[in-house]
């Protein structure tokens, strides 16, 4: 029986890499050459890390949610970016239940380094399995 | 709507920490903006795509005709018959170093499919003029709906930041 307080099993992405920002940006027709040009970003402090797009950390938060009640269990997912995540980091996505009410649960979750910054922050609702 | 004319879709990021790398447009007001709509349309997710997003985000592909929800970023804004530089175009901004993620607010009736030509439509809901001791920015949301067959099967609600010269 999921309950307030419990923790949402981590998704754990070991190390955010270029290429999936590589593909990312060819599917989205996306021009930003942070995504995909390590010149760019010299250029912007970052010393040639690439600047994983926002989308695929939400994607990383929406795999723990999945792994936790299912593919189709997401009915909805704010979130907010507070920082950027960037090739080479690790993060982890994690999260908490904060209510539950009837079949749904309302959950905090955030994705996190291992030094504790949390780069994107939010709320989800997730349909609970009846398993 | 063909993959072959897919429009251009910048994915925005958070803002950059330190502020001599931020760059901005002219300082110009957007309400004239409020209620605009978007032309509309039609956009189906194809398998093939399907697949490499899900590989893109870094977990194992789905069952069979079920979407991977990050779909949500771009399907809506496409569908809706929009490019991004159109977006920038209306908020009179000047490029996407010039541009922030603020939020996204996604709500799913049902799960996305493979193969479904959603219905999108939206418009631009607000905007509105913030600042901080270190900066200006229109704070621009707009909502877009995908529908199949009069459904509503998710409503995205996405907030930017437009960085404004003083």
């Amino acid at each position: 029986m999921t309950a307030v307080g419990d923790e949402i099993p981590a998704w754990r992405m070991a190390e955010v890499r270029a290429e999936p920002m590589q593909t990312m940006a060819a599917l989205l027709r996306d021009p930003n050459p942070v995504h995909w040009d390590r010149a760019s970003t010299h250029s912007r402090g970052l010393e040639g890390r690439l600047v994983n797009q926002g989308p695929i950390n939400v994607g990383y938060l929406a795999n723990m949610l999945m792994q936790w009640q299912g593919p189709t269990c997401i009915r909805r997912l704010k979130v907010q970016f507070p920082d950027r995540v960037l090739d080479g980091d690790e993060v982890n996505a994690r999260g908490v239940v904060t209510g539950v009410d009837s079949d749904t649960a309302l959950c905090e979750v955030w994705l996190e380094r291992p030094d504790g910054s949390r780069p994107v922050v939010g709320q989800a609702t997730v349909q609970l399995s009846r398993s | 709507m063909s993959t072959d004319s897919l429009p251009v879709v910048v994915a925005l990021s958070a803002p950059f920490a330190d502020p001599s790398q931020w760059r901005y447009c002219r300082p110009v007001s957007l309400e004239h903006l409020v209620g605009h709509r978007f032309a509309g349309g039609e956009r189906t997710i194809e398998h093939w795509e399907n697949f490499l997003l899900t590989e893109v985000c870094g977990g194992p592909q789905l069952e069979e005709g079920i979407a991977h929800p990050v779909h949500l970023f771009h399907i809506p804004i496409d569908g809706a018959g929009l490019t991004i530089a159109e977006l920038f175009d209306l908020a009179e901004a000047e490029g996407p170093d010039r541009v922030g993620l603020e939020s996204y607010d996604w709500e799913y009736f049902e799960p996305l499919r493979e193969d479904v030509a959603y219905r999108c439509d939206g418009q631009i809901q607000s905007v509105i003029r913030r600042g901080s001791d270190e900066k200006d920015w229109d704070e621009l949301v707009f909502a877009i709906e995908l529908s199949d067959e009069g459904r509503l099967i998710a409503r995205v609600t996405n907030t930017w930041q437009i960085w404004r010269a003083r």
